[in-house]
C-alpha cells in the first residue's frame, strides 16, 4: 500500500513539474503544478501514516522512509513558502527534486519493516527534527539555484526566455534562501539537542558528529552571511553545496 | 442608426494642430452631451488624450452627422481643418478602429497600455453624463472585450520599449517593489531625470543627485524630491544606494572597479545595479564582472527595448485576426 502511494505522490510529482515547465514555456502561470504538489502532500502523508502504522514509530527505520520523509518535509516547506513566490515556478524547481528523492525511496523501502515496541521518544524527535530540518534546507538550495539561473541570465543580458520573465525578483530568493536556511538550521539545533539527550550506542556517535558537523558549517554560513556579509552568489552555491555534501554525508555514515 | 467616427491623431497632425483639438478630462462629459445637441445625433463619446482626439456618435444619418461634427470640431478649435489632419469612419470600420485604439495597435508606442484607461474615462464620462444609449454602448463594451482579449492572448504589450522603462522594469526583477531601493543620479541630464522619474512612479523612495556643478543638482533634487550630494561624496553614497543612473558628458569613466570593490563589505555584497546611459560611458565595463553587480549601457537598453518593439510589431496581425473574428462573431457592427 505504500509503495503505490508513493509512486502516486511520484507520478503527481512528475505532473507538477511537466504543467510547470509548459506552463513556462508558453508564458503564462499555471495553478495545476500547486494543486499536483497538493495532491503529491496528501499522498506523502499517507506513505508515511502506513509506514509508521507498520513500524509502530515515526517511519524513519530505513532510507526509503528517510527519503519519503525529507521528499515531505521538502513539499511542506514548499507549500508554506510557495506563496511568498510565484508558486508554480518554484513547483517547477522542487517537483524534479521530490521526484529523485521519491524514485530512489520506491527502490528502498523495506518490504517487511520490523515494528518496534519500545519507543525512545528523544530518538524519535532527533530522527524526525533532522529530516524535517533538511526539507528547509532542500527547499532552500532549490531557491539558491533559481537565484543562480537569474543571476546567470541578468550578467549575461538574457532577457527574452519566459523562465527569466517567471523567475521572481533577485532580492526576494535571496531573501527565501537565508531564511529557509535559518528556518533549516533552527530545526536542526532541536534535532542535535535530542539526540545528546537520546540514549545512543557507540555506533551512534559517527552520525552524531556528521549532524553536528551539518550544523555547524549552515550556522557558520549563517554568521558569515549576517556578520560580515556574503556575495549572494556565493551564499546560494555554499546553500547547494553543503546540502549535497550533507545528504552524501549521511548516505555513508 | 448608424456609427460614426471623426478625428485626428499622431499619424494624420502634428502636434500644433492636435494641440488645438484637445479637451481636458474633466470636460469629456459635457462635450459629449453637447455633441447629442447637435442635429441627428442621438448618443456621442469624446475621447481626447495627448495623440488623439476622437468623436464617436451614433446618428440616423451619417452624412449629416458627418457634416455636423466637422462644424463643430472647428468651431471648437476656432480653425479650418484641412483634410489630410481628419479622418472619418462609420459602420463596422468605426468599431474595428475603436478596438485597434482600445488594444493600443493605433498608440504611438505600439501595444502601450495608458490608452485602454483613456477610453474608459472618456466612456463613463460620457455614459454619467447621459450621452450614450444603447448603440455606443454597446460599441464600448464590445471593444473593451476585444482589447482585453488582444491584451491576453498576443505578445503586443510584452516588454518595454523605452530605455527608461526597460530600466525599470530591470530593477524590478533585481529589487522586487522599489519602496526599499535607493537611487543615485550622477550626472543631472534629462535621460537621468526620465529613468529616476519612472523609478520614482514605481516606488523608489530616496533619490540621492549629484553633478559636477552643485546648483544642477540641487535643482534636480528639488525637482525629484531628492537630495544634493556634492560630486566629491558620490563614493560614499553608494555605499547606501541599490540603484546607480550615470549619465555625465565626462569623457572617460567615472566609475572604476576600485570605487566599487571599496564599498563591497560596507554594502555588505548587497546587489548592485549599475545604468549608464552616458556616451562615453561612465562605468568601466570591468565593474560588471563583480559578482553583484548588474551593469547595464545604453547600448544594451536601446538592444532590449528595440527587440521588445520587434516582438510587439510581430502581434500585430494575432491581434488584428481577435478583433475581426470578434467583431464577426458579434455580428453587431457589420457593414451594410
Amino acid at each position: 500500500m505504500a509503495q503505490w502511494l508513493l509512486i502516486a505522490a511520484t507520478v503527481l510529482a512528475v505532473l507538477g513539474g511537466t504543467l510547470g515547465l509548459l506552463a513556462v514555456r508558453h508564458g503564462y502561470r499555471s495553478r495545476w503544478t500547486v494543486i499536483c504538489m497538493l495532491a503529491t502532500f496528501v499522498c506523502q502523508l499517507g506513505v508515511l501514516g502506513v509506514r509508521g502504522e507498520l513500524r509502530g514509530k515515526c517511519p524513519l527505520g530505513d532510507y526509503g522512509e528517510i527519503l519519503a520523509f525529507l521528499a515531505w518535509s521538502l513539499v511542506l516547506f514548499y507549500l508554506v513558502v510557495g506563496p511568498a513566490y510565484r508558486i508554480s515556478l518554484l513547483g517547477l524547481f522542487t517537483a524534479p527534486v521530490v521526484t529523485i528523492f521519491q524514485v530512489v525511496a520506491i527502490g528502498l523501502l523495506e518490504a517487511n519493516p520490523e515494528r518496534v515496541y519500545e519507543v525512545n521518544a528523544w530518538g524519535e524527535a532527533h530522527a524526525a527534527f533532522s529530516v524535517l530540518s533538511y526539507g528547509a534546507f532542500a527547499l532552500a538550495a532549490v531557491a539558491a539555484l533559481m537565484f543562480l539561473v537569474l543571476n546567470k541570465k541578468l550578467k549575461d543580458h538574457e532577457l527574452g526566455s519566459s523562465l527569466f520573465k517567471n523567475l521572481p525578483p533577485v532580492r526576494s530568493l535571496l531573501d527565501s534562501v537565508v531564511r529557509l536556511t535559518a528556518l533549516g538550521a533552527g530545526i536542526l539545533t532541536v534535532g542535535i539537542v535530542a539526540a545528546f539527550m537520546m540514549r545512543r550506542g557507540e555506533d551512534a556517535l559517527p552520525h552524531l558528529v556528521a549532524a553536528m558537523a551539518t550544523w555547524a558549517a549552515y550556522l557558520g554560513l549563517l554568521v558569515m552571511h549576517f556578520w560580515r556579509g556574503i556575495t549572494p552568489r556565493r551564499m546560494s552555491i555554499g546553500v547547494m553545496s553543503l546540502f549535497v555534501l550533507s545528504l552524501l554525508v549521511f548516505a555513508f555514515v | 442608426m448608424e456609427i460614426v467616427c471623426l478625428g485626428l491623431n499622431h499619424h494624420t497632425a502634428p502636434v500644433e494642430v492636435r494641440e488645438r483639438f484637445v479637451v481636458s478630462e474633466n470636460k469629456l462629459g459635457a462635450e459629449a452631451k453637447r455633441l447629442c445637441e447637435l442635429d441627428g445625433i442621438a448618443e456621442g463619446v469624446v475621447l481626447s488624450t495627448c495623440n488623439r482626439t476622437e468623436y464617436y456618435v451614433a446618428a440616423d444619418d451619417h452624412r449629416i452627422a458627418r457634416e455636423e461634427l466637422r462644424e463643430f470640431l472647428q468651431s471648437h478649435a476656432g480653425m479650418r481643418l484641412r483634410a489630410e489632419h481628419l479622418y472619418e469612419m462609420e459602420r463596422a470600420e468605426v468599431a474595428r478602429h475603436l478596438c485597434r485604439v482600445v488594444s493600443g495597435l493605433d498608440s504611438m508606442v505600439l501595444g502601450e497600455t495608458e490608452i485602454f484607461g483613456q477610453v474608459k474615462k472618456a466612456y463613463r464620462a460620457a455614459l454619467e453624463s447621459g450621452s450614450t444609449s444603447r448603440i455606443l454602448n454597446k460599441l464600448f463594451q464590445k471593444a473593451f472585450g476585444v482589447g482585453k482579449k488582444v491584451r491576453t492572448h498576443t505578445g503586443i504589450q510584452e516588454g518595454q520599449t523605452s530605455v527608461g522603462s526597460v530600466a525599470v522594469d530591470l530593477a524590478e526583477k533585481i529589487f522586487g517593489h522599489l519602496r526599499h531601493s535607493r537611487v543615485m543620479l550622477i550626472g543631472a541630464g534629462e535621460m537621468s531625470r526620465t529613468t529616476a522619474k519612472s523609478l520614482l512612479s514605481r516606488g523608489a523612495h530616496s533619490i540621492f543627485v549629484t553633478n559636477r556643478s552643485l546648483d544642477r543638482a540641487e535643482e534636480l533634487a528639488r525637482e525629484l524630491d531628492g537630495q544634493a550630494v556634492r560630486f566629491d561624496d558620490w563614493q560614499r553614497v553608494l555605499e547606501e544606494v541599490d540603484v546607480v543612473i550615470s549619465s555625465t558628458g565626462a569623457p572617460h569613466a567615472l566609475v572604476d572597479r576600485e570605487h566599487v570593490e571599496a564599498v563591497r563589505r560596507k554594502r555588505r555584497f548587497r546587489p548592485l545595479f549599475l545604468i549608464d546611459i552616458a556616451v562615453p560611458r561612465d562605468i568601466d565595463p570591468a565593474v560588471g564582472e563583480i559578482e553583484e553587480v548588474y551593469l547595464y549601457d545604453i547600448d544594451t537598453l536601446q538592444e532590449i527595448a528595440v527587440e521588445a518593439k520587434g516582438h510587439r510589431a510581430d502581434q500585430i496581425k494575432a491581434c488584428e485576426r481577435i478583433i475581426d473574428q470578434e467583431l464577426a462573431k458579434s455580428g453587431l457592427f457589420e457593414s451594410s
